[in-house]
């Protein structure tokens, strides 16, 4: 057997930075994209290269940079192949979209790259068609190079909320409003803690100004509190923070509550490879520290299989440096969504099945409690196609707050840890040939 | 957009052009409501990364996410039915 193979999952900044790192110390790395393209949701490319989006110089240069050294390195990329999981005798199972098959690997390690997914506390009438996530909203702007159409309401919370509103302001069609639930205030700690990179700060300072000439500076304090159809369209119920209740009626709504590690069924069995994390998928601390963390996940498959490794304390240095800007920046935001409290019954919780906080409400309303188990295959939450990646959050927080007896589950235990990470068809499983050519 | 094509999306024509995912073409057209989905949900384009599940769609007979999913002419996209009522 010639030199061990690593797989890399995933094409955003993390898993291009490790693969060209192992790359760099002549391993042989074969790097796996869900999607058509490389870049990740950061460095999205457009659909039409002519027609393409303004971003930060600074994010195109460092793509422009990987992108030409990927071309020239002897990474192989698999694209439109999505991590499936890791099977009991410890082969990575990946779906191969373009053959419609499944692939297993044995490679000597793993570095698990998948980025995150966005939080979206519940409301409702937030599974209708036309909500989307501001994230959503951003990849999708990205790769058609056009403003999404019609009247766009923002709201939540985060930065990428005025991201993606000057985005859209630049490109034509500003949106109509901008909701910023926290009410927090920039501090001097918070901008001496950002003036240690501060990129962030003429991110923002060029999204403000860009806001500000289109006359939609962000609302703060204000939310949404219910989104409904009507006429072909959304009436959206939003409070300021005064509590003055406003009706809006708009074609999109896109909402935010911050970040979560996109790491659902990624644990390490029992006979897999060694695995690593990298980016986003590890710790959500921005693309900057993605590419330091992408190296030094690279390191650790390094030392993990006894190839030496060129000491150096940067990627160290610039993730220090990022977590405590992203603490910094953290502090100026505010993701706990709407009051459970204050929603209805009726809310949906579980987008994949309709499963609502009524039925979750009266699930623990025994006197017994209810294990993490119950909840996912009685109650159904957890449970759905997204595996429980837009409630298992949400719902384990929720009955922590209703329990006063110390072990709440987890969201890890309700979502469970095995494979397939994600709904794989059958015909996969069953189109031959199922394995790897050197198999 | 020199390379326009289209496929159908239950049974009607989308133009796409050759580069877009499946949900950005149906996005231009117009098409909000891509699949009847469970419950309360119907099928829609929500994260954009694959994440979600909302945006399933049947291409050529096999789920897939409409938003990872390139647009290519002649594929046969349906909208999927709920598994039960």
């Amino acid at each position: 057997m010639s030199s061990p193979e690593v797989l890399v999952i995933g094409g955003g900044p993390a898993g291009v930075s490790a693969a060209l790192e192992l790359a760099r110390a002549g391993i042989d790395v074969t790097l796996c994209e869900q999607g058509p393209r490389l870049g990740g949701a950061i460095h999205r490319q457009p659909d039409d290269p002519t027609q393409s989006v303004r971003v930060p110089r600074s994010h195109k240069q460092r793509w422009q940079a990987m992108s030409d050294e990927l071309a020239a390195s002897t990474v192989k990329v698999l694209c439109r192949h999505m991590f499936a999981g890791i099977e009991a005798t410890g082969a990575v199972l990946l779906e191969d979209r373009i053959h419609g098959r499944l692939v297993t690997r044995r490679p000597a390690a793993l570095v698990l790259a998948m980025g995150a997914i966005e939080r979206v506390a519940p409301v409702p009438g937030w599974h209708l068609p036309g909500v989307v996530t501001v994230g959503g909203l951003q990849v999708m702007m990205k790769s058609t190079g056009r403003a999404p159409d019609g009247d766009v309401l923002i709201a939540g919370s985060g930065p990428l909320l005025v991201a993606l509103a000057a985005q859209m302001a630049s490109l034509g069609n500003a949106p109509v409003a901008v909701l910023e639930r926290s009410t927090r205030l920039m501090s001097v700690s918070v901008i001496a803690s950002l003036l240690r990179a501060p990129a962030y700060l003429w991110e923002a300072a060029g999204y403000l100004l860009t806001l500000a000439r289109s006359g939609i500076l962000p609302r703060r304090g204000a939310f949404v509190t219910a989104i409904a159809p009507r006429d072909g369209r959304l009436s959206v119920t939003t409070l300021d923070r005064h509590g003055r209740e406003r009706q809006m009626l708009v074609d999109r709504v896109a909402l935010h509550d911050g970040l979560l590690p996109n790491s659902n069924g990624t644990m390490a069995g029992q006979h897999g490879p060694f695995i690593v994390r990298a980016g986003d998928c590890r710790e959500v601390l921005g693309g900057t520290a993605a590419l330091a963390d992408g190296r030094l996940a690279a390191h650790a498959v390094l030392a993990q299989i006894g190839k030496a490794v060129r000491a150096t304390k940067v990627p160290a240095a610039i993730l220090a440096r990022e977590r405590q800007a992203q603490a910094a920046l953290n502090t100026l935001f505010d993701y706990s969504g709407r009051d459970p409290a204050q929603l209805p019954d009726e809310t949906i919780i579980c987008r994949c099945e309709g499963r609502t906080l009524g039925q979750l409400r009266s699930m623990l309303s025994g006197d017994d409690p209810v294990s993490a188990r119950e909840i996912k295959l009685n109650g159904r939450f957890g449970m759905g196609a997204c595996q429980g990646r837009f409630c298992a959050e949400w719902v384990a927080s929720f009955v922590a707050s209703q329990r006063a007896d110390g072990s709440p589950p987890q969201a890890s235990e309700i979502v469970g840890s095995r494979w397939p990470v994600k709904p794989v068809p059958i015909a996969a499983f069953v189109t031959l040939p199922p394995s790897h050519p050197s198999e | 957009m020199s390379d326009v094509q289209s496929f159908l999306f239950d049974g009607v024509s989308i133009p796409c052009t050759g580069r877009e995912t499946i949900a950005a073409a149906l996005e231009r057209a117009g098409i909000r409501v891509i699949g009847t989905g469970q419950g309360d949900c119907t099928g829609r384009y929500f994260c954009g990364i694959g994440a979600c599940q909302a945006c399933l769609v049947a291409v050529d007979g096999a789920r897939m996410e409409a938003c990872l999913t390139p647009a290519r002419g002649g594929l046969q996209v349906k909208r999927i039915l709920p598994v039960s009522p």
